[in-house]
């Protein structure tokens, strides 16, 4: 199986390499056997890919402790599943995951062009697709190959890390990984475009259908990651400004604003320089982000540890950086548009500050990111900023942002009226100031939960009311029920309505986050069994702590009875576990999870005399970060879903 | 009426000087020195009193842990240099990933007088134990 996954990695790079040759060949020669040589080389590579995967898989699956990837990350004691997920769980077969997707991507756009052959960008995209591979594969090969042997065969794995060992930590890289693939292809697409030149008006809409998938995926990761670190890592959050996180957000910000100024460039053909500059971006930031997380140059509490792949890839991110562009300085002229914004109150207008805010999020984060670094460079001293940095810098813009999003819907395209926009505004206007009122009566009164929540009313105002005027002019239209008409309306115009959703999604995210950060009360304290400890509401008494061992570990429990009020509620244990092949205990987090609020413990120490240290917290309202971010993944794979090409049956009457 | 030429990107303008302004205030006012244990030793009559962010490792032998008062003590030692040690305090758990000899970074002050740092924030830094250990094997094998 070694032997196959190692033949495999080479014949995917030699199928990548020919597909290069044979390319830059038709291209050269203008010649169509040529590229349709190159095509098929290029689809065949996920055969070998595939195979290498599953050739790993096998070794993991088969406790293979003479591979060395195999015995760092896992033994005989894991569980079957994570044997399978530990795939990934090293930057070996990350590589290798990525590498696989990134074929699989490739394949499916040798599919999706098959029409289009003859068409002059075509060759050069899938020249962009076989290089990032080639780049890929030139690393599986020759610096981090999962196959390489040890001289001798280990007896047990090394194990896999506790706090890896999690259903969130299984799928929060894989999708993560899959989001900064697909920003592969629409690099590949606009390179090509600007390389081949004349790309029709599809090209736009592909990009944007993979850009919307890649961004989705990306949402997912960053979501399941935070939510993993909340329930594994035991501090109490799920975001905190931290390199790694970073690294993957500022792709997500780009990416966003892409996506919002793709739909100008749909409707309108301006924004098309700057949506370029978008797209290579975002490949640009995926690249940096991989670089940020490998390359160890910034202290991180994720500590993947330096390895020797950071400097590839900088090179790597550079050329692409370089290529992509010089082309777009190099075709400037042909890309401008003719038409410009014809008014600042337009729809237009509105996306354009979105791009302005989301690129100044980008920027700052960035910023604060790097800036031990620059501080060093410039300065000679190392400053670092953290979580207060970002929080005083991001909100403002945040809210900005959110203010956008609500207006973008009441103010139409190229210029608004006057009575347009008093026609417009009325609703949301009095609904936002009488949920205002009822914030302030209920004393919510700092100024950014205040905010926050306002303009979130707001937005869901806005939103409300254009699925009602739409829902009401199809009922005019066609006779049919309010209720059949507002599904029927969605689903036609998905495109749109997603977006819709997509919005209600952050609007229930900012609830949740306000209600987290702003609202949170927390205690701690070391407690005798039968002594109390209190959080908001809720009192929780400690009753018996005792210990266990299970499979790979031995465990430190302790139980507990919640009061709330005074009111016995329900009981709670919490653990610690020691994992034989760990060398640290690992803090397990016990939550009681509502709609209204989470009751969060953990338990940091337990004594000699079985006093145990416990951390309480109330974190109001978190569930709907992960259920707003879940509304947003809807509503992105809600306006990407396609058309069908079949006419509706019109019944007869 | 001033024309969308100048309307809107004096609007960008004000964004991005906003954006400017909050990010000097912000570096300047939570903006903290990352130093290692011997340079801010020896500077030490500088950075009294100073809020710093310091990395180092965990002495062995040193850690005193009052769990019920949630006290922690311990001396943090150069990451280069053994011999350079300062005293280092924190109230609040103690982390999972904290013992002897594991890499630490502490944020506080640190006070000349008494040669000790005052953590407000406590990081361990798991050891990146699988990367280490598989070369220390390498090479016994070799």
């Amino acid at each position: 199986m070694v032997e196959l996954g190692n033949l495999s990695q080479y014949a995917a790079l030699g199928f990548a390499l020919g597909a290069i040759i044979l390319l830059v060949g038709g291209i050269i020669r203008n010649d169509f056997r040529y590229i349709m040589g190159g095509r098929r080389a290029l689809a065949f590579t996920p055969l070998f890919t595939t195979m290498a995967a599953l050739s790993l898989t096998y070794l993991f699956a088969t406790d293979a402790f003479q591979v060395e990837y195999v015995m760092s990350y896992s033994d005989r004691a894991l569980p079957f599943f994570y044997k399978l997920t530990a795939f990934w769980a090293g930057q070996d077969g990350s590589l290798l995951f990525w590498v696989w997707t990134l074929s699989l991507f490739a394949a499916v756009v040798a599919f999706n062009t098959r029409n289009e052959l003859e068409q002059r960008p075509t060759p050069y995209i899938y020249l962009v697709m076989a290089g990032c591979m080639v780049f890929f594969l030139f690393l599986l090969t020759r610096v981090t190959n999962p196959f390489e042997l040890l001289p001798f065969t280990s007896r047990d794995g090394r194990g896999l890390n506790p706090m890896l060992q999690n259903p969130g930590m299984i799928f929060h890289p894989p999708t993560l990984f899959l989001g900064y693939v697909g920003f592969t292809v629409p690099f590949a697409y606009a390179l090509g475009a600007m390389m081949g030149g004349n790309p029709d008006e599809s090209w736009l809409k592909k990009i944007r259908v993979w850009s919307v998938l890649s961004w989705v995926f990306l949402t997912i990761g960053i979501i399941l990651g935070g939510q993993w670190a909340y329930v594994e890592l035991g501090w109490g959050g799920y975001w905190a400004w931290d390199p790694v996180e970073n690294a993957s957000f500022i792709p997500w910000l780009v990416a966003t604003a892409f996506i919002h100024t793709s739909i100008i460039q749909e409707r309108r053909n301006i924004m098309r320089v700057w949506n370029m500059v978008l797209i290579v971006l975002t490949f640009v930031l995926c690249l940096f982000g991989t670089y940020l997380v490998r390359s160890g140059i910034l202290q991180s509490v994720h500590d993947f540890g330096a390895t020797g792949l950071g400097g590839y890839f900088l090179v790597f991110m550079a050329g692409a950086a370089l290529l992509g562009f010089g082309l777009i300085v190099f075709s400037y002229q042909r890309l401008r548009s003719e038409h410009s914004i014809e008014s600042y109150l337009s729809r237009e207008s509105t996306f354009l500050f979105n791009n302005v805010i989301l690129l100044a999020l980008a920027f700052a984060t960035l910023f604060g990111t790097m800036f031990p670094l620059l501080s060093e460079a410039v300065t000679g001293n190392k400053v670092t900023v953290s979580q207060p940095f970002f929080n005083r810098v991001n909100t403002p813009l945040f809210l900005l942002l959110l203010l956008i999003t609500g207006l973008c819907p009441l103010i139409g395209w190229r210029k608004a009226s006057a009575s347009n926009l008093r026609k417009n505004f009325l609703l949301p206007a009095a609904v936002t100031t009488a949920g205002g009122l009822g914030l302030f009566i209920a004393g919510i009164r700092e100024v950014y939960p205040f905010l926050a929540v306002s303009l979130s009313i707001f937005i869901a105002s806005t939103i409300f009311q254009e699925f009602w005027t739409g829902t009401r002019a199809r009922v005019r239209l066609t006779g049919e029920g309010a209720l059949i008409a507002f599904p029927k309306l969605v689903w036609k115009m998905r495109s749109r309505y997603g977006g819709f959703v997509a919005h209600l999604g952050v609007v229930l995210m900012v609830i949740g986050i306000t209600g987290s950060y702003a609202y949170k009360q927390e205690n701690q304290a070391t407690l005798k069994q039968g002594q109390t400890i209190a959080v908001g509401d809720y009192t929780l008494r400690y009753d018996r702590a005792g210990t266990y061992s299970d499979r790979n570990r031995e465990v430190q429990a302790a139980e507990f009875s919640i009061f709330r009020d005074g009111q016995y509620l329900d009981k709670m244990r919490t653990e610690r576990r020691f994992y034989t092949n760990a060398e640290q205990p690992t803090t397990e987090v016990s939550l009681r999870s509502t709609l209204l609020e989470d009751l969060y413990v953990t338990m940091p120490a337990v004594g000699e005399n079985q006093e145990v240290t416990l951390k309480v917290a109330v974190n109001p309202l978190v569930i709907w970060v992960w259920i707003g971010g879940f509304v947003m993944v809807f509503g992105g794979i809600m306006s990407i879903i396609p058309r069908f090409t079949r006419r509706e049956i019109i019944p007869h009457v | 009426m001033m024309s969308k030429k100048v309307k809107v990107p004096l609007a960008i303008t004000a964004i991005l000087m906003a954006m400017g302004y909050l990010m000097y205030t912000g570096i300047s006012d939570t903006g903290v020195y990352y130093r290692t244990v011997s340079e801010v030793l020896d500077q030490a009559s500088i950075f009294d009193g100073q809020s710093l962010r310091i990395s180092g490792e965990v002495v062995g032998g040193t850690i005193q842990y009052d769990q019920e008062n949630l006290l922690l003590s311990f001396a943090v030692r150069d990451t280069e240099n053994d011999r350079v040690t300062m005293r280092a305090s924190y109230k609040g758990v103690m982390p999972d990933a904290f013992k002897e000899d594991v890499e630490v970074i502490l944020e506080g002050s640190y006070s000349q007088y008494d040669n000790l740092f005052n953590a407000t924030i406590l990081l361990a830094k798991c050891p990146s134990k699988y990367v280490a250990e598989a070369e220390n094997e390498k090479q016994v094998s070799q």
